[in-house]
């Protein structure tokens, strides 16, 4: 397992005649992605549109997205890794057993006639949620539908994309990708990055208070993250930039003001198929931007003396 | 003795997404974070009557909430995530560095009313 198989919205638009949304519901957190990259619009090989698509959704509550889906297959919580590994045993034509199939909530003849369609297609994709991500099996259910997407590719063509969810969260994991090699849970403490998730990631350090400091940027964690991360967070001096008074604000010691990004001041966004969009602000606002706030802070970390010690000051210690 | 556990899931709604832009200390904010959405036969079983505030209980802490009808299976529980959410969720992220968001084990009790 490994690697993502995936492509722009853009060709979604323009080529994908199955569309299969996995753990999320578009129509209530992504309310236009139906209308301008998937289902509803008129692409250059799909001139039918709607007509010339197929929808099919699998989540485990009747959401408001069903309304736009052809097919809904209701499965039981957690148990979207073994319908998945179902699914990629179908796709290679091995024989799955129906008993363990009904387990899930389906049926194996559903998961056959999916399985089918997505074969016929000229060309499907996968969006999966967090109903996805972070349900039992997490990374792991990740892994098995970009594995699936990947293995479809023997049949016709087939991606796989993530459905993100707060503004540009794309943007973080790209630019600490390019910069350090890794999408999150970095540390620099030594002077080069090492990723570790579950040691190094923001949730866990939180909740074991780990830190003795924090600084947060267009984030609201006091408002998000588990409680103990929350009273970490009050604990330690923490440093927030934010355009609002958020749950977060209210606990740290320092809350700077800061401008909206893309509405008062200009930055790069990246959508969730990780094509960056430059913003132009329409607004002006009193307020610095996130940036500038930043560039500032370096600037006067930079003005003060090194705490570690320098290597000219030590003593060998050995006489 | 044990009470029946519910699979309790924290997600998002169009509303919920609105008024976080608006304001988190919005009376229709909190009151949208603070609802529970449960099924109908779940909620009979329960002795829970529709708008009336519960207390659900996970492995990690507990929340009041106030419980409306829903569209769920039995045995789930749905809530648009927010403050009380954060002390009913999982802690440990398995190594993977994303918290257990859905399909906490909850149960729920009423409160009677004064």
């Amino acid at each position: 397992m490994g690697g993502k198989v995936s492509c722009t919205l853009g060709e979604v638009k323009n080529r994908a005649d199955f569309i299969l949304y996995w753990g999320g519901n578009p129509a209530e957190c992504h309310p236009r992605h139906f209308t301008k990259y998937t289902i509803m619009q008129k692409g250059k090989f799909l001139p039918e549109g709607r007509k010339g698509r197929t929808m099919v959704l699998v989540d485990i509550r009747e959401t408001m997205s069903v309304k736009a889906a052809d097919i809904f297959l209701q499965v039981r919580p957690g148990k979207d890794f073994e319908v998945i590994t179902a699914l990629r045993a179908l796709v290679k034509g091995n024989r799955v057993d129906t008993a363990l199939v009904e387990e899930t909530g389906l049926k194996l003849e559903q998961l056959q006639d999916l399985v089918d369609r997505m074969k016929r297609c000229k060309f499907g994709v996968i969006f999966f949620g967090m109903g996805l991500s972070m349900t039992r099996g997490k990374h792991m259910n990740s892994a098995a539908v970009l594995t699936l997407a990947a293995e479809m590719n023997a049949f016709t063509k087939f991606v796989a994309m993530p459905m993100r969810g707060h503004g540009n969260v794309a943007g973080a994991d790209m630019v600490l990708r390019w910069t350090t090699g890794y999408p999150f849970g970095v540390n620099l403490c030594r002077g080069f990055p090492r990723f570790n998730p579950g040691e190094f990631s923001t949730v866990d350090l939180l909740v074991r208070g780990d830190i003795d400091a924090a600084f947060v940027l267009g984030a609201d964690p006091g408002a998000t993250m588990p409680q103990p991360g929350i009273d970490t967070l009050a604990r330690v001096p923490t440093i927030v930039l934010d355009p609002k008074v958020t749950h977060t604000s209210r606990l740290a010691r320092v809350h700077i003001t800061t401008s909206v990004t893309g509405i008062s001041s200009p930055g790069t966004a990246y959508r969730m198929d990780e094509v960056p969009l430059p913003l132009r602000p329409v607004l002006k606002s009193p307020y610095p931007s996130d940036e500038e706030v930043v560039r500032r802070i370096i600037a006067a970390v930079d003005k003060k003396t090194a705490w570690l010690p320098r290597p000219e000051t030590m003593s060998s210690g050995v006489a | 003795m044990p009470g029946k556990r519910y699979s309790m899931n924290a997600g998002r709604t169009t509303k919920q997404g609105q008024q976080i832009n608006v304001g988190k200390d919005g009376a229709e904010y909190q009151a949208i974070v603070n609802t529970i959405h449960m099924n109908v036969d779940d909620m009979k079983e329960a002795g829970i009557t529709a708008g009336s505030n519960v207390r659900v209980i996970s492995e990690q802490g507990e929340a009041v909430f106030l419980c409306q009808e829903g569209k769920v299976p039995p045995g789930i529980i749905f809530v648009p995530y927010g403050p009380p959410t954060c002390r009913l969720m999982g802690q440990i992220t398995d190594g993977t560095g994303m918290p257990t968001s859905k399909g906490w084990e909850v149960e729920v009790e009423p409160i009677a009313s004064k």
